[in-house]
Order: C-alpha cells, then structure tokens, then sequence
C-alpha cells in the first residue's frame, strides 16, 4: 500500500524479517491514515468535481432521458416511455440521412487532415530555417481564426455577386445555397481551418524519425521512393492515426459552426449532419426525449469508432516498426 | 544540406536534384500558405476599402478607409463585445490554469488508489461530445440561473482534460531531486507547489494559458447555447450581424477583422510558442 508517499518512488519494501522478529509498530489511527493519504485526492478534487458535474453526471443523465419524454421545461414532468424514442428514431429517415452525411464530411476532411499534409510535408523536408519557419507561421495562421470570422470571410469571398472566387472562375454559382455543392463547400472550408495544422504535425512527426534508417537502407540501394513507402511511411503511421482519429472525433464538431452560421443545416437539408440535427432536435423541437436517444446511440458509435482506431494505431507500429 | 555543389549543367548529378526538390517543396509550401493566408487577407483588404469600393476585387485596397469599422461600430456593440468576451476568455484560461495544476500536481507527485480510474476520467472527456450533454446542462445552467450569463460560459468549461494531461507530462518530468529536497525540508506539499514547481513550470503555464485563451476566445458552442438571446460575445455578434445585415460586407469584414485581431496579434509576437503549444497538444 503507497497511498500518501509524497514524491513518487518504489513501493516501500516493508521489512517483512524484522518485522517479524520484532512486535509490529503500533498501526496509526484510522483519523491519521486518512488525514496522510488525502493530498493527491484533494488536489484532484476540483478537476474531479467539475468533471462529474459538467460530463459524467449529464451523460448519465442523458441516457436517463433517452427513455423519457420531456419538453425542456422546468415545471412539466418526465413521463417514462421505455424505448419509444429509440423506435420513433430509428423510424425517421432523418436520421439515416444525417448519419451518412456525417461520414461523407469525416472523409471529405481526411485529405485536408491526411493526405494535402502528408504530401505538402514529404515535399518541404529539405525546406528549413527562415524560410522553413515563416511558411510554417502562415499555413498554421487559419487554425487560430475564429470559426464565425472564418464563416464570415468565406461568405463573402464565395458571394454570387461580386464575391472573388466567382469573379476569379467567371461563374455564379451560390455554393452554399445550392444540395450540390453545399456540403463540399463546407468541408474546404473546414478544412481551410485545420490543414496547416495537420501539416505541421506531421513535419514533427518526420522530424521525430530517426535518419539512421533510411541512411542504412540507402546502403543497402534502396530508391528514395522505396524508403519513404517501407521506412518513412510506416514510422510515421502513429502520427497519421492520430490525425485519422482526430479527424473521426471532431469533424463533425469543427463543420458545426459553419452549418450554423452559413446554412443552417439546408439547402434541403444537404449540410444537416448528426450533430446539426441533435442541435435542432434539443432547441429548436424542445424534443428531450428524443435528442437524448439521438445522443446516446451517437456516443455508442463514436466509442465504437474511438476504440476500433486506438487499436489499430496500437498495432501499426509494432507489426511493421524496426 | 549540399544543394549547392556538385551540379551538373544538364541537371543529372546528385545536387540538382536536391535543388529540385528543394524547389518542389518551397512551392509546395508557397502554394499552400497563399491559399491559407489570402481568406485571412482578404477580411482586412476588403475592411479597409472606402465603402463605396468593397467590391472592387483589385487586390490592394487602396484608398484606404477606416470607414466600415466606424460603420461596424456604430451598428453594433463592438467595443462592449469584445471587452465581454476579453473578460470571459481571461478567466477561463486563468481558471482552467488553476484547475489543472493541482491536479497534474497530484499525478506527478503521489502513487495513489485510483489514480488510472482518475487519468482515464479525464481522457475520457475527449469521448464525450459537446451534443451528447447539452440538454442536460442547459436544464442545470437554468437552475442555477447561470442562463444568459458570462459565468454560464466560464463555469463549465473550467476543467480542461488538455490542460491537466499537458501539464502532467510536464510535471512527469520535473526534476524529481527538487522536490525531494523541498520534502527534506519539511515543506508542504502546498508550499512545494508553489515555490518549487511553479516557478520551473511557468514557460509551460504561459505556453498553455495562450492555449486556453485562444480556444476561449473562440469558442462557439458553449456561448451560443448559453447566450441564446443575449449576444454578448463576439463571435455571437459576429452571427447575429452575418443573419441580420448579409450583404453589408464592409462593416460585416470588419467586425470579422475585429472578431480575429487579438488572437492573430497575439500569434505575430508569440508564433513559435503558440505553433509549439498546438503542436505538442495535437500530438498528445
């Protein structure tokens, strides 16, 4: 038991022969014990609190309301109602629709998180000093601008009349208010916020590989080629998961501000994705019971997602890492 | 770095080809940061043209005008926006700060009884999304009559999962000599904290707390949720100005140019840090 050592160290051997030997020092009292293993807990304790009172205690709860039918207001009551909003859910086609929009922004964003970054840093390997640092400074520069600012500039710049990117294409083409282009509109412009973001993390992950190998397989006469696709690529494979999974975990949440500012979920519903539609379903219907059904089977998925990704990020390193 | 010996004039040796690889990526990269750069670039171009002249697509504005800020302030709140949502972002940043040394502290310092079940309480935040809680937080926000409240918006956000696992690799490894010594020394762990590990973690802190500001400040979730009819926060603003005047763009530029410049000023004099601050996070 090492409960309450300051300063962490090997578990104390207790001198089992000596205690023996000799009659066991009189125990403290239960008070004292106390009083010496709380520090860690107490330090915890705000975090700790705060979790449970801003996100375990409301997710448990939400479950709790997946089986009720409530309307938001204080004074009208909880009527349970078993599974029915689970069965009412599964038999909107909303729903269908809006989950499969879901995963065609998670992989319409895979390219600006993934592949534009692992290109662009593969390409500026030999790209370093001043010049290295003041490219660096200007692709992470979106990252940092507001979601609505960014809404706001994008508007302007994809306007129908007068907007640049029209004026520049020589069309008028209302990209965000048209089914065929609005969710692709959406996702360049998420992804015009995070991709230099990515390029820069996958830079720190290149510059975190050891050149010895490909040195060694230069030796051996492999083609550059073939050491960035055998040597690189796979050492590089825990980074690139993690942007895979970065990108699972906040696609939808990066878009969110964009849907809300620019489209509000339409034209027709094209940009309405999961979380778009929990949003409408919690404060625009006033439906409780059933954006808490909506929110618990998307959290089981996103486990489900979460937990599948972590494994395999395990795994790559350890199949194909020297 | 032998790009510039050994070349050939037909372009076949060894150093040519670096130069045209160095080539390949400066235009890799060049391409990438203008396209990066020209939407940010164009909110203050656009902002700064005389309002006669904002769809003028020249690419330098020019004569300048600071009339669409006049205009931006003069429609909306601005200056009140912006002093509400510098306060709200201070004190998250501050507060998420306070919250999550003690517990990265309590981490570093203590082999405890439940000490994985903690750590993985807080990584496990990541899993929870933001629409999955809403409801019920709003109904307890509504309680407490934190509704339409600056502190609705500080309050529960004020656990950072990111900033105490950031600050606990830090602390992981702090040099485990001082605070033996501190402990020699009889001092509390109390007055370790503060006089011994502050002091050697305060790059970290600073870097983390622009960290937490920034993402403060941009924060949109949990302001529109809270502040639904009061929009007291710039980014709100921003919203409400982007519904009711659509087409305005000079002013509508501006108040984005006003929305962004804190953060961006921040990041001209601080880039290596932040981009390092961000980096380190993402690859946590």
């Amino acid at each position: 038991m090492t409960t309450g050592t300051f300063v962490e160290v090997a578990p104390p051997s207790r001198p089992l022969a000596a205690g023996r030997a000799a009659p066991l020092p009189v125990r403290p009292g239960l008070f004292t014990r106390l009083v010496r293993a709380a520090p860690p807990y107490l330090y915890l304790a705000p975090g700790l609190v705060l979790l449970g009172v801003w996100t375990y205690r409301p997710l448990a709860q939400t479950l709790y309301l997946s089986f009720h039918s409530w309307n938001l207001a204080p004074t009208s009551p909880l009527t349970p109602v078993g599974t029915a909003n689970y069965e009412r859910l599964l038999a909107t086609p909303e729903l269908a629709a809006s989950v499969g929009r879901t995963f065609v922004v998670i992989l319409g964003m895979l390219p600006f998180t993934v592949l534009i970054p692992l290109a662009v840093a593969l390409a500026a390997r030999g790209v370093r000093g001043r010049a290295g640092a003041a490219y660096r400074g200007m692709v992470f520069a979106p990252m940092l601008v507001a979601p609505v600012a960014g809404a706001a500039a994008w508007q302007w710049l994809l306007d129908p009349s007068g907007g640049a990117v029209n004026s520049v294409l020589g069309t008028n083409t209302n990209w965000l208010n048209s089914t065929a282009t609005a969710q692709w509109t959406i996702i360049v412009i998420a992804g015009w916020h995070v991709v230099g973001f990515a390029v820069l993390v996958v830079s720190a992950g290149l510059t975190g590989i050891d050149p010895e190998y490909a040195a060694a397989a230069k030796v051996d006469g492999a083609s550059r080629g073939q050491i960035t696709r055998w040597i690189t690529l796979p050492l590089l494979s825990p980074t690139l998961s993690f942007l895979a999974l970065m990108t699972v975990l906040l696609s939808a949440q990066w878009t969110f501000p964009l849907v809300d500012t620019l489209t509000q979920g339409g034209p027709d519903g094209s940009t309405t994705t999961v979380y778009y539609l929990l949003w409408e379903y919690g404060f625009r219907s006033h439906d409780a019971g059933l954006t808490a059904a909506a929110g618990m089977i998307f959290f089981a998925g996103f486990m489900l997602i979460a937990a599948l990704l972590t494994r395999l990020a395990d795994r790559a390193p350890r199949e194909e890492g020297p | 770095m032998s790009g510039t010996t050994g070349s050939g004039p037909t372009g076949s040796g060894p150093g040519a080809r670096t130069r045209i690889e160095r080539a390949a990526g400066h235009a890799a990269l060049g391409l990438l940061s203008l396209a990066c750069l020209f939407p940010i670039y164009w909110i203050y171009a656009t902002s700064l043209r005389a309002p006669g002249d904002v769809h003028d697509l020249s690419p330098l504005p020019w004569p300048l005008s600071l009339d669409n800020y006049a205009d931006a302030f003069a429609k909306n709140d601005v200056a009140g926006m912006l002093l509400n949502t510098t306060i709200m972002a201070t004190l998250s940043a501050l507060g998420q700060l306070l919250v999550a040394l003690p517990a990265a502290y309590a981490f570093a310092a203590w082999r405890f009884r439940g000490r994985r079940l903690a750590y993985l309480l807080f990584v496990g935040t990541w899993l929870v999304p933001f629409q999955v809680t809403m409801l019920p937080n709003y109904a307890l926000l509504a309680q407490l009559g934190l509704l339409e409240t600056l502190a609705g918006v500080v309050v529960p956000n004020l656990c950072s999962a990111l900033g105490v696992l950031l600050l606990r690799e830090h602390l992981m490894n702090f040099p485990r000599e001082l605070l033996d010594a501190a402990r020699m020394d009889g001092r509390s762990s109390w007055g370790t904290l503060w006089t011994v590990v502050v002091p050697v973690l305060r790059p970290a802190l600073a870097a983390l707390g622009i960290l937490l500001f920034i993402t403060a400040w941009n924060e949109y979730f949990w302001p529109a949720m809270v502040l639904q009819r009061s929009n007291s926060v710039i980014q709100l603003g921003l919203r409400s100005f982007m519904g009711t005047e659509g087409n305005d763009w000079g002013p509508l530029m501006a108040t984005a140019g006003l929305a962004s410049l804190p953060v961006l000023a921040l990041y001209v004099f601080l880039q290596r840090h932040i981009v390092n601050a961000f980096v380190r996070s993402g690859l946590k």
